[in-house]
């Protein structure tokens, strides 16, 4: 298993290394750049000339590259000429909220998803299943920003009960984010739950018309244990993949959820970046949305291989 | 006729009625009726700037729904295009189309939208060249698959045999063995497309205003909310019935194409 992992994460930040050169390069395709956009209609020639040799951006392209990429090593992402800040400044407080988020929503959805597919693969047929599986649907294919108006209606206009719109600062203290956290979660909850009960539930039919698990019950062996020890450590490694997939979403593709709500975290200033075309800020967001991706895949093929006896048994011999 | 059917047909005629039908303007400015509710002026009131939401809401499908219409055409002919050809090639052209496929499929495509219309524009023409790009990729693996199957049958040796040319082969045998799988897929990812387009709309990097779209005016309302919620509602409800609806009928289709 160790050597496994070993050659895994090398892998991974060989991966790693190729994949954030070439996004460094596609950033550096868009057309304009930092003091473009800074500098907007008031561009003029003499300006542009000014504020590119202000911040280094008459360098060749490698030369560029090797200057971030040394940076980057340093723990040091680069200037926000937009933003007049460092970015890692920019990131850290917003990395901690959008952690915050996405920790809520997971605690919300993941267990309980799993619960329910078992559940409801168990009752098969029934009309409750059936109810709860057109509403995981439903949930599934709606916009985020419908799922999260019609909350935002229900729960903070007509119920007063939950704040709507943070106002707080993104670096304020996680005690005065917490209260800001419970819609934006519950959305992205209701999302990434369908996803996971429905994996859940397919797979656990599936390794249910498998041989062992009717030669155990066949031994005679009582149902909550061919439930627990036959069936879920085979039917889980294939919902333990959709949510390593969907944590890494959350992570990183919450940009509608956290705009309904101005959620102080990384997506929205994804947003933001964009939209004002902060080349520094939007490199180093895409690198952390890669870091995580990559992390994702790894843990969960680390996670399904210690949870497979058969794959555990192959590394062994 | 199935439920998922009429919704769905009856999106598509509203879409193309809201030109016809005797509505008022969408950009017409009242600002002596602003944030009304229901009356006889408005049936569905009037939004912060005074405009009709009746009518906005009848005709904001018409960008979603043309530029999804438009782009989902161009990924279905593109990725039935790349998913024949690979299959039919087979060999280390197929693998190097498949593996290409694979990375635009990991690609988030919300993120590379947004990219495409800050940077380069917002133009429909560049949104739905984007969109077509980014969601032929599923298309195409979906078409792989289903053709790699079909072309190893006895009846496409027979094609073969009789001298019928690649393209009569494509067309005459192929095609019609997949045409559920194809359809179904094209279905969904049309859903896809229209979601992405009214997020990017919401997140304003779609439509632009004052152009009645259903994402934009979401948008437009949420600041309101507390004031009517008619202008929120009302585009909510439509975005969400169209959805349902074109999940309906894919269901349903799906679960026909089963032997």
């Amino acid at each position: 298993m160790t050597a496994y992992l070993l050659r895994r994460l090398a892998i991974s930040l060989g991966v790693f290394t190729v994949m954030s050169v070439l996004v460094f390069l596609g950033v550096e395709a868009l057309p304009g750049d930092a003091c473009t956009a800074l500098l907007g209609r008031s561009a003029t020639a003499t300006k542009l000339a000014q504020c590119r040799g202000a911040n280094g951006l008459n360098a060749s392209v490698s030369h560029r590259l090797i200057d971030w990429a040394s940076g980057l090593l340093r723990g040091d992402l680069g200037f926000s000429i937009k933003r007049g800040k460092s970015v890692v400044d920019i990131v850290l407080p917003r990395l901690r909220n959008s952690l915050a988020l996405a920790t809520v929503a997971s605690l919300m959805a993941f267990p309980l998803a799993i619960v329910v597919g078992v559940w409801s693969a168990r009752r098969k047929g029934t009309r409750v299943a059936r109810a709860v599986d057109t509403v995981s649907l439903v949930l599934m294919t709606m916009p985020e920003f419908v799922t999260a108006s019609v909350l935002w209606l229900l729960f903070a206009v007509w119920l007063p009960l939950l704040p709507g719109v943070t106002m707080v600062s993104s670096n304020a203290s996680l005690l005065e984010i917490l209260p800001n956290i419970w819609l934006p979660a519950i959305t992205l909850a209701l999302v990434v739950f369908a996803h996971v009960m429905r994996s859940m539930r397919a797979s656990f039919l599936v390794t249910e018309e498998r041989p062992f698990v009717e030669a155990a019950r066949a031994r005679g062996i009582a149902e909550r244990v061919v439930v627990r020890r036959h069936i879920l450590p085979a039917a889980l490694p294939a919902p333990i993949n959709v949510i390593a997939v969907t944590a890494a979403w959350l992570l990183t593709g919450t940009f509608v959820v956290e705009v309904v709500f101005n959620f102080p975290g990384l997506g929205r200033i994804a947003v933001d970046a964009i939209s004002d075309r902060d080349t520094a800020l939007i490199l180093a967001l895409t690198l952390f949305g890669l870091v995580v991706f990559i992390a994702s895949s790894f843990v969960s093929d680390a996670v399904t291989r210690a949870l497979d006896p058969r794959m555990r048994a192959q590394v062994a011999s | 006729m199935s439920a998922g059917a009429v919704i769905v047909g009856g999106h598509l005629l509203l879409a193309l009625a809201a030109s016809v039908l005797p509505l008022q303007s969408v950009v017409a400015q009242d600002s002596n009726a602003i944030l009304q509710g229901a009356s006889g002026a408005h049936w569905l009131g009037t939004d912060s700037l005074g405009r009709d939401v009746l009518s906005r809401t009848l005709h904001g499908g018409q960008p979603s729904i043309g530029v999804a219409l438009v782009a989902v055409l161009l990924a279905a002919v593109l990725g039935f295009g790349l998913g024949t050809f690979a299959a039919l090639v087979g060999g280390w052209l197929d693998d190097a189309i498949m593996r290409v496929v694979d990375v635009l499929l990991a690609m988030p495509s919300l993120l590379v939208l947004m990219l495409v219309a800050s940077f380069i524009g917002r133009e429909p023409v560049v949104l739905v060249a984007t969109l077509a790009l980014m969601y032929a990729p599923p298309i195409a693996r979906v078409v792989r698959g289903a053709s790699g199957n079909v072309l190893t049958r006895d009846f496409i040796l027979a094609a073969r045999l009789r001298g019928a040319s690649r393209r009569a082969i494509v067309v005459g045998e192929v095609l019609p063995n997949i045409a559920e799988v194809f359809i179904t897929e094209v279905a969904m990812q049309f859903t896809w497309i229209l979601l992405a387009f009214s997020s990017l709309s919401f997140l304003g990097l779609g439509t632009s205003p004052p152009t009645a779209e259903w994402g934009l005016m979401i948008s437009d309302a949420r600041g309101f909310i507390t004031v009517s919620p008619l202008p929120l509602l009302a585009p909510v409800a439509m975005l969400a019935s169209l959805v349902l609806g074109v999940n309906a009928l894919v269901d349903r289709r799906a679960q026909a194409a089963l032997p």
